[in-house]
C-alpha cells in the first residue's frame, strides 16, 4: 500500500470495526460475539428489537504487541445504552484484567465507550452493573493503567461519565462530547432556561473533547482519525500521563474561580 | 421539595456529635461510636444558600460530590463509614455541566471504593430518595446497604418525565412497564430483589424517626459494624446473594463466558 | 409491539462460513447469517415496524432467487427500508462466501 495520508474516520466504524481498529493487525478475537446469542430479554416487551452483541463488544488481541483487551459500546444501538449484558461485559473484562495483573501476566485494557449512560429500560440493573464497573476500574488502575477512548457520535454520558472520570488515561476526540446529564435531560428537569438542547454551539462549549481536555479532564486530545488515536492508546500505554487528583484540597475550590470560569464560557453565574 | 429525612437520621443517629469542618454546608459528616465501633457517618443535605441553585434541594452537586470525596477520604484510620442516603438526584445544570459534574460524582465514587479497598468497612442506609448519579457517587459503593420500607423511598435512574423524552414512551406505559418488570421499578423492594439491599427497615416516621425506630435501625447497624467483613464486600459479590442467583443470571452467565473464553 | 415473522425458501448452493452485518439502529438492520443443515433457506425476521410482512417476503424472495444459498439468516430491525435490507443481505453474503 502506498501511504496515502488520509485521515481514516474513527467515529464512522461500528464498535467492532473501533476494536478491531485499536488493536493490532489481525490481531482481533471477539468474546462472545454476536452469534451466541447474548441478547438483552428485556427489551422486546418494551417495544425495542434486541442486537445480538447487546450493543457491547468485547476484543482480546495485541496492543503494541502486548496482551489487551479492547471493550466497544455501539453508540448506535439505543443510544450505547449499558443495560445488564453490557454492563457485565465491561465490569467482567476489568476484573479479568485485574486478575491477570495480580497474576504478573497484564493485559492492557481499553474502554471505547460511545454511550448515552445506563439503559433506561433495564435501569436497576445498568446502574448495578456501573456501581460494578467504577469498583473494578479503580481496582484495576491500582495495578496499571486504565485508558479511556471517547471518540464516537454520542460521546459520554450518564452513569458512564462518571466510570469513565475513574479511568487514568483518557483520550478524547474533538467531535466527542462528555456530561453527566444529556441536553435532553437538563432541559427536562430543570427547564428551557436552563439549557436549550438545540443550542449547539453551547452543548459543544460546554460538553466538547476540547473544552475537557483544556480542563485537564482529559490526558489527550486527538482528531477523528484511526491512527491518531490507536499512536494516542499505545502512548498511553507506554508513557502513561496521570490525571489531576479527584480530590479538591479545600473548600471552595480555590482552582476554581466560579464566575470568571463560567462567564468565559457565556454562561450567567 | 427539600427533604428533611437525610439532616433528621443523621442527626438522630449521630446524636449531637460534632460536625467535621472543612465541608460544605450540603455535606455533614461526623464521628461517632456506635456501640463500641468507631464510624465516620456522612450525609448530603439541602442548603439554601448554595452557590450552585440547582443543587439547594439536596441534589449531589459539584460541591456536594467533592465534598463528600473530601468527607470519606478523611476519615480517621481504623473507622468506618456510614454513608444517609436521601439525594433526589444530581444537580441537572448548565454551569454543572460546564464545570463537570461527573467529575465531582466520580471523586465520591473514588473515595468511597478507596476507602473500602484500603480497609474500612463501608454501610449505607437509604432513608430517602437514592437516584442514579447521586447514588452511584453516595451509597452504592457500600459493601452492605439497609434501606426503609417506605413509598417515599425511589431508586431509579430517570424521571419518568425525562424517560419519557429519551425513549419516546407514553408516561402510562412506563407507569405499567415499571410494574412489570422489576428492573425498570422505582420502589426499594423491587430494587432489592437483585440482591443489593442487605436489609429493609419497617419504620413508623420516615420523616422524625421515633425512639423505637431509631433503635431499631442503631441494632443493626451495630449488628453489621460487629462484623466488618460485610462492609468491605466489593459490589461484585453482590452476583452471589441468593435473589441475584436468578435476578441477574446473566450478569453472571456473561461473566463466565468472558473467563472461559479469555485465553483462548 | 414487535413482529416475528418467518420464512423459507428453496435453496441449493452452501456458503462456506458464517457472517455478521448491521446494526440495529433507526432505518437499518443487524443480520446474522449462518449455513444450513437441511438444504434450505430459513428467515427469521424480528422488527418493530409491524405490518409488512408482505414486502419481507418480496425483499427475501428475489434475493434467494438470485442466490439459492442453504442459509439460516436472523434478521434484527428497526424500520430499514427494502433497499438497505437487500444490501446488507448482500453483504452478509460476500462475508460467508
Amino acid at each position: 500500500m502506498s501511504a496515502l495520508l488520509l485521515a481514516e474516520s474513527f467515529a464512522e466504524r461500528g464498535a467492532r470495526e473501533r476494536a478491531r481498529a485499536l488493536l493490532d493487525a489481525q490481531s482481533f478475537r471477539e468474546l462472545i460475539g454476536p452469534f451466541e446469542r447474548l441478547a438483552s430479554p428485556y427489551l422486546a416487551a418494551q417495544g425495542v428489537v434486541p442486537q445480538s452483541d447487546d450493543g457491547c463488544v468485547v476484543a482480546r488481541g495485541t496492543i503494541g504487541g502486548k496482551r489487551a483487551c479492547v471493550v466497544a459500546t455501539d453508540g448506535r444501538f439505543l443510544g450505547g445504552s449499558v443495560g445488564e449484558i453490557g454492563g457485565a461485559k465491561i465490569a467482567g473484562a476489568l476484573e479479568l484484567a485485574r486478575r491477570d495483573a495480580e497474576r504478573g501476566t497484564p493485559t492492557r485494557t481499553v474502554l471505547a465507550l460511545d454511550t448515552g449512560g445506563i439503559r433506561l429500560q433495564e435501569a436497576n440493573l445498568g446502574i448495578l452493573a456501573v456501581t460494578e464497573i467504577c469498583d473494578a476500574i479503580v481496582a484495576l488502575r491500582m495495578l496499571q493503567p486504565v485508558v479511556a477512548v471517547i471518540a464516537g457520535r454520542v460521546g459520554v454520558y450518564g452513569g458512564l461519565s462518571l466510570s469513565t472520570a475513574l479511568c487514568s488515561q483518557i483520550i478524547v476526540s474533538e467531535g466527542a462530547r462528555v456530561g453527566l446529564n444529556g441536553p435532553d435531560v437538563v432541559e427536562t428537569e430543570s427547564g428551557i432556561e436552563e439549557m436549550d438542547s438545540s443550542d449547539r454551539p453551547l452543548i459543544w462549549r460546554v460538553t466538547g473533547g476540547r473544552m475537557r481536555f483544556e480542563q485537564g479532564f482529559a490526558t489527550a486530545l486527538v482528531a477523528d482519525d484511526v491512527e491518531a488515536i490507536r499512536a494516542a492508546v499505545q502512548h498511553a500505554f507506554e508513557a502513561p500521563r496521570e490525571l489531576g487528583p479527584l480530590e479538591p484540597q479545600a473548600f471552595p475550590d480555590p482552582r476554581l474561580d466560579l464566575d470568571t470560569f463560567l462567564r468565559a464560557m457565556g454562561i450567567e453565574s | 421539595m427539600s427533604s428533611v429525612r437525610g439532616r433528621a437520621w443523621f442527626e438522630r443517629i449521630t446524636g449531637g456529635a460534632e460536625l467535621v469542618t472543612g465541608l460544605p454546608p450540603s455535606v455533614l459528616a461526623a464521628d461517632m461510636t456506635l456501640d463500641g465501633h468507631a464510624v465516620r457517618v456522612i450525609a448530603v443535605v439541602p442548603d439554601a444558600n448554595a452557590r450552585f441553585p440547582l443543587a439547594r434541594k439536596g441534589d449531589v452537586g459539584i460541591d456536594e460530590g467533592f465534598g463528600v470525596a473530601h468527607a470519606v477520604s478523611g476519615t480517621p484510620l481504623k473507622s468506618a463509614i456510614l454513608a444517609i442516603v436521601d439525594v433526589p438526584g444530581q444537580a441537572f445544570g448548565t454551569r454543572e455541566e460546564a464545570v463537570g459534574l461527573q467529575r465531582a460524582l466520580a471523586a465520591s465514587a473514588n473515595a468511597y471504593i478507596r476507602a473500602r479497598r484500603g480497609g474500612h468497612p463501608v454501610y449505607a442506609l437509604v432513608v430517602g430518595k437514592a437516584i442514579s448519579g447521586a447514588f452511584l457517587a453516595h451509597g452504592l459503593q457500600a459493601g452492605w446497604i439497609g434501606a426503609l420500607d417506605d413509598p417515599g423511598i425511589e431508586v431509579h435512574v430517570m424521571s419518568e418525565a425525562a424517560v419519557a423524552r429519551v425513549t419516546r414512551m407514553e408516561r402510562a406505559d412506563i407507569t405499567r412497564l415499571a410494574s412489570e418488570i422489576p428492573a425498570t421499578a422505582r420502589d426499594i423492594r423491587s430494587f432489592a430483589t437483585f440482591g443489593a439491599i442487605d436489609r429493609i427497615f419497617e419504620v413508623g416516621n420516615p420523616d422524625a424517626p421515633s425512639d423505637v425506630d431509631l433503635e431499631m435501625v442503631v441494632r443493626a447497624l451495630a449488628g453489621a459494624l460487629r462484623t466488618p467483613e460485610l462492609g468491605l464486600r466489593n459490589p461484585r459479590e453482590r452476583l452471589d446473594r441468593p435473589g441475584a442467583l436468578q435476578t441477574r443470571a446473566l450478569a453472571r452467565r456473561v461473566r463466565e463466558e468472558l473467563q472461559a473464553q479469555w485465553d483462548a | 409491539m414487535i413482529e416475528t415473522l418467518s420464512y423459507e425458501y428453496p435453496a441449493s448452493d452452501a456458503v462456506d462460513r458464517r457472517a455478521h452485518v448491521g446494526v440495529v439502529a433507526s432505518g437499518n438492520c443487524e443480520i446474522l447469517l449462518e449455513p444450513a443443515r437441511n438444504g434450505n433457506a430459513s428467515v427469521v425476521v424480528r422488527t418493530s415496524v409491524t405490518g409488512f410482512g408482505a414486502t419481507w417476503n418480496a425483499v427475501l424472495a428475489r434475493f434467494f432467487v438470485r442466490n439459492p444459498v442453504a442459509v439460516q439468516i436472523e434478521i434484527n430491525d428497526f424500520g430499514a427500508t427494502p433497499a438497505v435490507v437487500a444490501l446488507r443481505l448482500e453483504q452478509a453474503l460476500e462475508a460467508a462466501r
